[in-house]
């Protein structure tokens, strides 16, 4: 797995300069917590032929808003909604409630002070 | 004389649910359905229709989401009506119990009669569970049974429950605890 | 009197409780005169939260038994991923034996979840007939996993470092006889399904995906592999063995439900030739080693489930519980696709199109 880190106020740009829809099969986004304030947030993409897997990164903290790729990859709309609902992040134009409900666990998958 | 009851016994009508089972039990349940088990014989039907169904085949620990649909399937089906929870973890939770979004069992919702364990229940327990509660379905009396949770208040229409005023509030929200 | 007609948006919900559906899922189609012109989805009817509980509660050796229980269907294939991911990051040893093994009990798996998936779309079309015999042909399969494993669903089979169980002589021929049974019945399904008037009706030309839709809607599994895409991740998979018990892509044209039942059919075809190659070939040695360790870095492993691809990305920090499991479904990342097919479609086939995707709402929402 290959990984490469992306700036936050290119991801969209970078994304679409990156992928191609015939040589690159978005996988999925994907977050990891890091500790309770910042989040690593993959686009995961493997290769067509050869199975090669490249992770685009980036940190960011649950302040930030996320930018909505799904102009570039239309099937990120789902994993966007399920970011929103497990980090608590915000993604652009992604509401919550793929899976939670009202008094469901907010953000369960962050990391809390222990 | 006409007795609808012995009639009944023939011909049992099973509404099945999936409340966020991992679908073993269902496929079961469907095999119980298929040529080998044949639950046919015994006149079993599944009719994915509560207002004709005398029994509900339940499966899963309950999820949040699916809290307000189980409690609306269970109050739509006429009495008498027996409710038959497969697998371990609509039973108890079993390997679900604990996690954020689960109810550890249906028997917090609506009240059970028969529980059939495993994980997942084989088709010859389902089998079992089946014809069990079409006993129990005999001894059943037409009395108004309530689920247990979710509405603060059933109405009433007359001396009945007001199935529909009370479908018609689903999803309000009303006491959820 | 003027005779203009307008043309009434008209919402019909499919669900969440439905006959045609095993799990609760809710569509709500918009469709003007039968033509369905949006759809709306909800599936998170079954979300219980597997991914939080498998990083807080359970240790990675008991994760592989919990994530079985994301789905009955692919509960192999669940286990499997994680466990190579977690192998890798032990970098444990597994023997080529317990490898032949894992496969088998994979590929049995596919075989009788893409007869269930047959069967369902048949009854869903309307042929009561075909989904009791299908139905009927696909006990011996769970017969055979139940021989092999001690159960018929959730099988508990795999476990880090090699399988639990291993079979005789007896069981050996048995399997070989159920497979040679399973072989003729499938053969003379592909003839049903390819000259069947009928079922030709209900399925040619219908739901259809085009190669480019499939590549930007990224779908995977038979939905892609039946417009000629040649995805499929058990190429080249490092592993398991699968080259070298004969493994084929099987590719279609035309996109439509009734390529995606010949894809399914010709699956299992291979399938049970690999299953054959698996049972005879069958190398020496032991099923289980010894792993010490604790899970350390990232890893993400991939595999074809029955439905597509399914990824896990597993980071471990030396701890016996793992810092993170991220579970990628194969319908969670189809749904999309899905959702662009049903556009321009008759409402009254959205539950034949829907069976044909086979969906597994428990996988995509955990
Ligand atoms: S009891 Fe086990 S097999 Fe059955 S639905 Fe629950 S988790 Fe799945």
């Amino acid at each position: 797995m290959e990984k490469i880190k992306l700036e936050f106020d290119r991801i969209h740009a970078e994304i679409g300069k990156f992928y191609d829809k015939k040589t690159w099969h978005f996988m999925t986004l994907n977050g990891v917590a890091l500790d309770e304030n910042t989040l690593e947030v993959q686009w995961l993409f493997a290769k067509y032929e050869s199975g090669e897997i490249v992770a685009l990164y980036t940190v960011v903290d649950y302040g930030q808003t996320l930018p909505d790729i799904s102009d570039i990859i239309p099937s990120a709309v789902i994993s966007q909604r399920e970011m929103v609902d497990m980090f608590g992040i915000n993604v652009q134009s992604s509401e919550k409630g793929l899976y939670l409900d009202g008094d469901s666990k907010d953000h369960p998958l962050r990391k809390e002070r222990s | 004389m006409f007795k609808l009851k012995n009639f009944r016994k023939r011909s049992l009508w099973i509404l099945h649910y999936n409340a966020g089972s991992c679908n073993g039990c269902d496929i079961e349940i469907l095999a119980c359905l298929g040529p080998t088990y044949d639950l046919e014989r015994f006149g079993v039907l599944n009719r994915g229709n509560p207002k004709q169904s005398d029994m509900l085949l339940i499966t899963g620990p309950v999820t949040y989401r699916s809290r307000e649909r189980v409690v609306e399937l269970f109050t739509q089906m006429p009495e008498p009506k027996v409710v038959v929870a497969v697998g371990s973890c609509t039973c108890t939770g079993g390997v679900f119990s604990g996690m954020y979004n689960v109810e550890d069992g249906v028997d917090k919702y609506i009240p059970v009669d028969v529980y059939i364990p495993g994980c997942a229940a084989t088709p010859e327990y389902i089998i079992d569970g089946v014809l069990k509660g079409l006993e129990l379905l005999e001894h059943k009396s037409k009395e108004i049974v309530k689920p247990k949770k979710l509405f603060k208040k059933l109405s009433f229409h007359k001396d009945h429950i007001d199935r529909r005023g009370i479908a018609g509030k689903v999803g309000e929200n009303d006491g959820k605890d | 009197m003027s005779t203009t007609t307008k043309a009434v948006d008209m919402q019909i919900p499919l669900g969440a409780q439905h006959i045609s559906l095993l799990e609760p899922v809710k569509f709500t189609f918009t469709t003007q005169n039968e033509k369905i012109v949006d759809v709306g989805s909800d599936v998170g009817f079954v979300h219980r939260g597997v991914e939080h509980a498998c990083s807080s509660k359970f240790e990675f050796k008991q994760v592989g038994f919990v994530v079985a229980r994301i789905c009955g269907l692919c509960a192999i294939t669940h286990s499997m991923c994680y466990t190579a991911g977690v192998e890798k990051l032990l970098d444990a040893q597994v023997t080529q034996k317990a490898k032949y093994l894992r496969t088998l009990l994979i590929e049995l798996d596919r075989i009788h979840s893409h007869m269930l998936c047959l069967s369902h779309t048949c009854e869903n079309a309307g042929f009561e007939a075909m989904f009791m015999s299908l139905m009927g042909d696909r006990e011996p399969v769970m017969g055979l996993q139940e021989a092999i494993t001690g159960n018929r669903v959730q099988f508990d089979y795999i476990t880090i470092g090699g399988v639990t169980r291993e079979f005789d002589a007896q069981t050996a021929q048995k399997i070989i006889q159920v497979l040679g049974q399973t072989q003729k019945k499938i053969e003379g399904y592909i003839e049903e399904f390819q000259n069947n008037w009928s079922l030709s009706k209900k399925f040619e030309g219908i739901g259809a995906l085009s190669p480019e839709g499939a590549y930007e809607y990224n779908a995977i599994g038979p939905l892609a592999r039946a417009c000629g895409l040649q995805v499929d991740v058990r190429n080249g998979l490092d592993y398991l063995p699968y080259k070298e018990v004969g493994f084929t892509t099987i590719t279609q044209t035309g996109g439509d439900i009734h390529a995606r039942n010949m894809v399914r059919l010709y699956e299992i075809l291979n399938s049970i030739k690999m299953c054959r190659n698996i049972v005879e070939g069958l190398p020496e040695g032991e099923i289980q080693t010894k792993v010490r360790g604790k899970p350390q870095g990232e890893v993400i492993t991939r595999l074809e489930a029955p439905r597509g691809e399914l990824m896990y990305y597993l980071k471990g920090e030396n701890k016996k519980v793992l810092d993170r499991v991220r579970i990628k479904t194969p319908t969670f990342a189809t749904i999309p696709a899905m959702i662009e097919i049903f556009k321009g479609q008759d409402y009254a086939d959205a539950p034949a199109i829907l069976a044909s995707f086979d969906p597994c709402l428990s996988c995509t929402a955990k």
